[in-house]
């Protein structure tokens, strides 16, 4: 059995004061919907991380069905970190392939800009095990990639010029794209001198705190897109556990299973999007994706190579960096970039219209991570 | 410092089972907490538990007699390879201090 794609649908990433989480999840649930018009929703699955404890609401997916009509159809919410649209999408897709569901509603969503960023950063850090001495030394989500950052630039020829060409390659992405979060050019100048967050990672080099929602309707009934993998892994939830600090082993093992499902190589994929909750996420994610050599990410960097026109274009969106992360719905908004570039309509549309995408979604500090390949058919 | 062993991977953090072999972990053995500082990071936006310690400094340390890591924080501002010791454990945190420099 094969799982299709029928519509993608994304809200404005930034800051919507005026909308609730419901409003936003509401607003792309029902705009996928629309465009879906000809299937019956048999089960809702959403992506979100911190409704109950930010926003004051859960219950999500019984509000999606209640309020769009869908009748008493089962829903779920599912958690993982920022993992948790990637992870709603996966179980979507499990779902009918299982039988049990001819077609079914993937909706993420985050509603964060009304809380302080010590409050937000305090929930953030509910993603780390707060049981373990790495809590009480202080350490933060931040801060466990800026360990690693220090720490590639020592076993490397990298430093945070690379860092910040990859940032503001994402800017410079974001800025074509009218949904995402920031639309005001950079320099690389400005982003090497902003304020710093958590040494050497400064404010550019960090995704921002997002209100958002995504969605997508996925069946058994065929369209032109069709998922070719779905795989997911999961990794060490402290630092002092990782066996190599530079390496993201959920990343590498789901992007190896992904390869393998779809029976493609990373040379095969023609359009990415990676987790970029930090510029050097990505930097390792392009290498542990199979993208680039190990530990020579810095070098597809400073030659260009994963710009919109170069050898293996990530983040078209412009990123997580720069579309914006409200957690939940970011996995989601992923598949929304990836289906209109490979429909043909996408901001940053690639000269030659890709055929396969892939979206790597992670969560924690390299806790989870969902790679999916898209097929255009 | 105590650390837990099996199938070759230590480490400071006590799991149920072992990854490799399933079986419950049992070997512990008292190692030094002296180490070198593996990376580092200074952390200047801080979750609210911590805002009032801001700017400070979290760091990896390779212990010394063993193949385990440990995150501690540091009072010193430190670089990769330096070398460090426990000073104490204050509310389950390890407070190291720079030793020598690398
Ligand atoms: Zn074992």
């Amino acid at each position: 059995m094969t799982v299709y794609v029928h519509s993608v649908s994304m809200t404005k990433f930034g800051n919507n004061e005026n909308a609730s989480l419901k409003d936003l999840m509401l607003t792309a649930s029902r705009e996928a919907l629309d465009e879906a018009r000809d299937l019956k929703i048999d089960a809702v699955f959403v992506g979100n991380y911190m409704g109950g404890s930010l926003a004051n609401q859960e219950i999500l997916g019984a509000i999606v069905a209640n309020d769009l009509g869908l009748g008493p159809i089962p829903t779920a919410k599912l958690e993982g970190a920022c993992a948790s649209g990637g992870i709603a999408l996966r179980q979507g897709i499990l779902g009918i392939l299982s039988g049990e569901y001819e077609s079914v509603l993937v909706v993420g969503v985050e509603k964060m800009k009304h809380a302080p960023t010590a409050t937000v950063t305090q929930f953030i850090n509910s993603a780390m095990d707060q049981t373990t001495n790495e809590r009480y030394a202080g350490l933060t989500f931040p801060g466990f990639f800026g360990v690693v950052a220090n720490r590639y630039f020592h076993e490397t020829g990298a430093n945070k010029s690379h860092l910040a060409k990859l940032a503001l390659k994402n800017r410079e992405n974001a800025l074509q794209n009218p949904l995402a979060q920031f639309q005001k050019p950079a320099t690389l100048e400005e982003i090497m001198n902003a304020r710093m967050i958590t040494d050497p990672l400064g404010l550019f080099d960090c995704s921002p705190i997002t209100d958002g929602a995504a969605a997508v309707v996925l069946s058994r009934k065929p369209s032109d897109i069709k998922i070719a993998a779905s795989a997911q892994a999961s990794g060490p939830t402290m630092m002092q556990d990782a066996i190599d600090l530079l390496s993201l082993p959920a990343i590498r093992i789901s992007g190896q299973q992904a390869y393998e499902k779809a029976g493609v190589g990373p040379e095969d994929i023609d359009v990415v999007e990676i987790h970029d909750c930090f510029s050097m996420t990505e930097m390792l994610a392009i290498e542990e994706l199979g993208f680039f050599p190990k530990l020579e990410g810095w070098l597809a960097i400073e030659q260009g190579k994963t710009r919109v026109n170069g050898e293996k274009p990530v983040n078209t969106s412009g990123g997580l960096l720069s579309r914006g992360h409200p957690i939940g719905a970011t996995g989601v908004a992923q598949f929304y970039q990836l289906v209109l570039q490979l429909r043909g309509n996408a901001p940053n549309q690639l000269e030659k219209r890709p055929r396969l995408a892939l979206a790597q979604n992670l969560g924690g500090t390299g806790s989870y991570s969902v790679v999916h390949i898209l097929e255009r058919v | 410092m105590k650390v837990y062993e099996c199938c070759g991977v230590e480490s400071v953090t006590k799991k149920v089972y072992c990854s490799t072999c399933r079986q419950e972990i049992k070997n512990e053995r008292e190692v030094s907490d002296k180490g070198t500082v593996y990376s580092f990071t200074v952390i200047h936006i801080a979750p609210e538990e911590f805002a009032h310690l801001a700017p400070y400094t979290v760091a990896l340390v390779q212990l010394r007699d063993s193949t385990a890591k440990l995150t501690v924080r540091i009072q010193e501002s430190v670089q990769i390879g330096d070398l460090v010791q426990l000073e104490e454990i204050k509310n389950g945190t390890y407070i190291y201090q720079k030793v020598r420099t690398a």
